[in-house]
């Protein structure tokens, strides 16, 4: 299946200014259920609790890990803003996160865990596995999304107040008021 | 010095150029040579070695004038480096800025196939750019260089620019530059922003820890690397003309036109930070140098003050990302040591004279693709990071037709559409300084 606009910048395949970015990785023996708690934990942590909407990274548009295989095997499969290539350095750099990561990786196969900065790197590129397909349903990056979403939240104070439609009638507003209708 | 954990730079084997600021006013000279025998080559090492500038710069760059030796990729191979040690170079030196301009945005007028030659081509060997307080002391340099390469058979000068400062200090758009540097540790310069904190030496010269904790790649064998830096060097030429026309037409006096400038280059004139001073130019906080780069964005997240799309801050956005959590701004500084070149157009005049103008952008640091690539590609060509992906650099732009640029302003922004690029890139090269025991090195290879 061919997807339009679909372009690959090294590892990971991109979107217009947004990248996909999967991981998979192989469960240590017995560990499943470790496993299982360290996932759990982290969705109780800021960012990762449901409604948050506040992850440490702020280009990332969402993360899921994902246990299969009978818990054998993890997934991690997430979406950001920017060319993979150009941002592996600074993720690597970013405490936090290796932090995070760190607690869930280490039930991973062949993981020997921070401080070896190298050694997490080769580990984490190794398992990294390029899209063979992926579409956007929108093209914003976070940023816009977020902007977005302060504007129409604005927009809609604005339509709620009782002057609103008479306000919209300069002729300036007309885009405006073509939206204000539904 | 106990708790004191800053390295020692070995400054006696490094060559100068990296660490020390230019003098200014200055009056400088690149030369680019070709290698078309490997013994005159090497002969051409040894004399250069022995009058390159090293050592821990003046205190006062105005008594001083230095100059710095540099090869390329094809320079190292044509003194017959061997493979192993060719192949331990930066993937992107080895490549060559030719090789990478679609994914620098040199495209269009700024692709390679326009380049001025020799630059970008495989004849490009070494790289010698001579820097001095005034002409008399950049001749007594020159000379040394020149002495070094006449009479011997076999190493061709291709191409030489001058350059100079402008009488008024500033560069052709007007703006004084090179202000904004990053601080060093071991350089023994004090940093020019007290709220940034220097960057490890890793980051500039080759063989030391860099703000990863990790020593950067470097080429084998470690006489080579060590204490190496590479050098990126670009021709730009400015469009002053269209610039000044594209200012014109959108404001609607000279006052308008110089915040509209401002607000493009995030700086005065003068030098004066927007940071600093938002409303208007301040000649003596500019040229200031205990207060001219003494700010952080983290107030002005919208950038009311200081537009996040301007070129200084989108070139180094010093505290205003730090809350992504997905960019370490220190990972993407660099030295510059730009200069420029070509003659001013003068003050007022609208049509373009056909000048060649413009800056040869220098710029230093041990990692070409995380400094260098890095912000040209995703800072300066984009605007993913801002969260405006179509906006470019306003004053740079992406090489590739026009950009629009925002001002944030209160009651409503200004959008700035159709902003032709004013940057041109006449050429460039990818090179790489190695130390004084390396240039020895090179020169008695067997
Ligand atoms: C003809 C092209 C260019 C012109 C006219 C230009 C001009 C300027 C000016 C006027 C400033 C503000 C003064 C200062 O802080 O020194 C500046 C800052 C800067 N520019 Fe450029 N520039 C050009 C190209 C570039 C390119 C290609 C890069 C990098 C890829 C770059 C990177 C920077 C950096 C890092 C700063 C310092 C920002 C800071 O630390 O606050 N510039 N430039």
């Amino acid at each position: 299946m061919a997807i339009s606009g679909a372009q690959s910048s090294g590892p990971g395949v991109s979107v217009g200014p947004t990248s996909e970015f999967s991981l998979f990785f192989r469960v240590k023996p017995g560990q499943s259920e470790s496993l299982r708690d360290a996932l759990n934990d982290l969705q109780q942590t800021p960012g990762y609790r449901p409604g948050d909407y506040g992850m440490a990274i702020t280009t990332i548009h969402e993360a899921r890990f994902v246990l299969f295989d009978d818990d054998t095997r993890l997934a991690f499969i997430t979406s950001f803003d920017g060319p993979w290539d150009a941002y592996m350095e600074d993720f690597f750099n970013s405490g936090p996160t290796l932090a995070l990561f760190d607690v869930i990786f280490r039930h991973a196969e062949g993981y020997d865990g921070l401080p070896d900065l190298a050694a997490e790197k080769a580990f984490i590129l190794g398992a990294q596995q390029s899209a063979a397909a992926y579409a956007r349903n929108y093209p914003g990056t976070v940023k816009e999304i977020r902007k977005a979403q302060r504007v129409n939240a604005a927009f809609q104070r604005v339509l709620d107040h009782p002057e609103a439609a008479a306000a919209l009638q300069h002729p300036a507003l007309q885009p405006l008021l073509d939206e204000a209708g539904d | 010095m106990p708790g004191n954990d800053w390295v020692t730079l070995e400054l006696d084997d490094i060559q100068s150029g990296a660490l020390h600021e230019r003098p200014s006013p200055y009056v400088g000279v690149y030369l680019l040579l070709r290698i078309d025998d490997r013994a005159a080559g090497r002969e051409l090492v040894r004399r250069l070695q022995a009058v390159v500038d090293t050592g821990t710069p003046s205190p006062d760059p105005a008594h001083d004038a230095w100059m710095t030796v540099a090869f390329t990729f094809h320079g190292l191979k044509a003194l017959g480096v061997p493979q192993s040690s060719l192949d331990s170079f930066a993937p992107e030196f080895r490549e060559g800025m030719a090789a990478r301009a679609t994914h620098l945005g040199d495209v269009g007028e700024s692709s390679p196939e326009q380049w001025e030659k020799p630059l970008g081509t495989a004849d490009v060997h070494v790289a010698i750019a001579v820097l001095a307080p005034d002409l008399a002391r950049l001749e007594a340099v020159a000379e040394r260089a020149r002495r070094a390469h006449q009479e011997l058979d076999g190493i061709t000068v291709l191409w030489r620019q001058d350059c100079y400062q402008l009488p008024t200090g500033r560069t052709s758009f007007g703006f004084k530059d090179g202000i904004g540097q990053p601080g060093v540790e071991g350089s023994g310069r004090p940093p020019s922003n007290p709220h940034d904190r220097p960057l490890k030496a890793g980051e500039i010269i080759l063989g030391y820890p860099d703000e990863t904790g990790e020593l950067p790649p470097m080429p084998t064998p470690d006489i080579l690397g060590r204490n190496g830096t590479y050098v990126i060097f670009r021709k730009l030429h400015t469009n002053v003309a269209a610039y000044r026309q594209y200012l014109r037409a959108k404001a609607a006096d000279r006052e308008e036109e110089a915040l509209l400038g401002a607000k493009m280059v995030g700086r005065w004139q003068g030098g004066a930070p927007l940071a600093l001073s938002p409303e208007r130019d301040d000649p003596d906080l500019g040229s200031d140098p205990r207060r001219n780069n003494d700010f952080l964005y983290g107030d002005d997240p919208r950038g009311f003050k200081c537009p996040v799309g301007a070129h200084a801050r989108r070139a180094n956005p010093r505290d205003a990302l730090d809350t992504d959590g997905s960019v370490d701004v220190r990972l993407h500084r660099m030295i510059r040591r730009s200069t420029s070149y070509g003659p001013p157009l003068p003050d007022g005049v609208l049509e373009d004279d056909g000048a060649d103008r413009g800056i040869i952008f220098v710029c230093v640091g041990a990692h070409i693709k995380r400094q260098f690539e890095f912000v040209k590609t995703q800072w300066l060509n984009d605007g993913i990071f801002i969260g405006a992906p179509s906006e470019a650099d306003p004053l740079v732009g992406s090489g590739d037709g026009a950009t629009s640029f925002t001002i944030p302003r209160r009651p409503i922004r200004r959008r700035l559409q159709d902003l032709p690029p004013f940057v041109t890139t006449r050429g460039g090269e990818y090179c790489f300084a190695p130390s004084l025991p390396a240039m020895r090195w090179l020169a008695e290879l067997p």
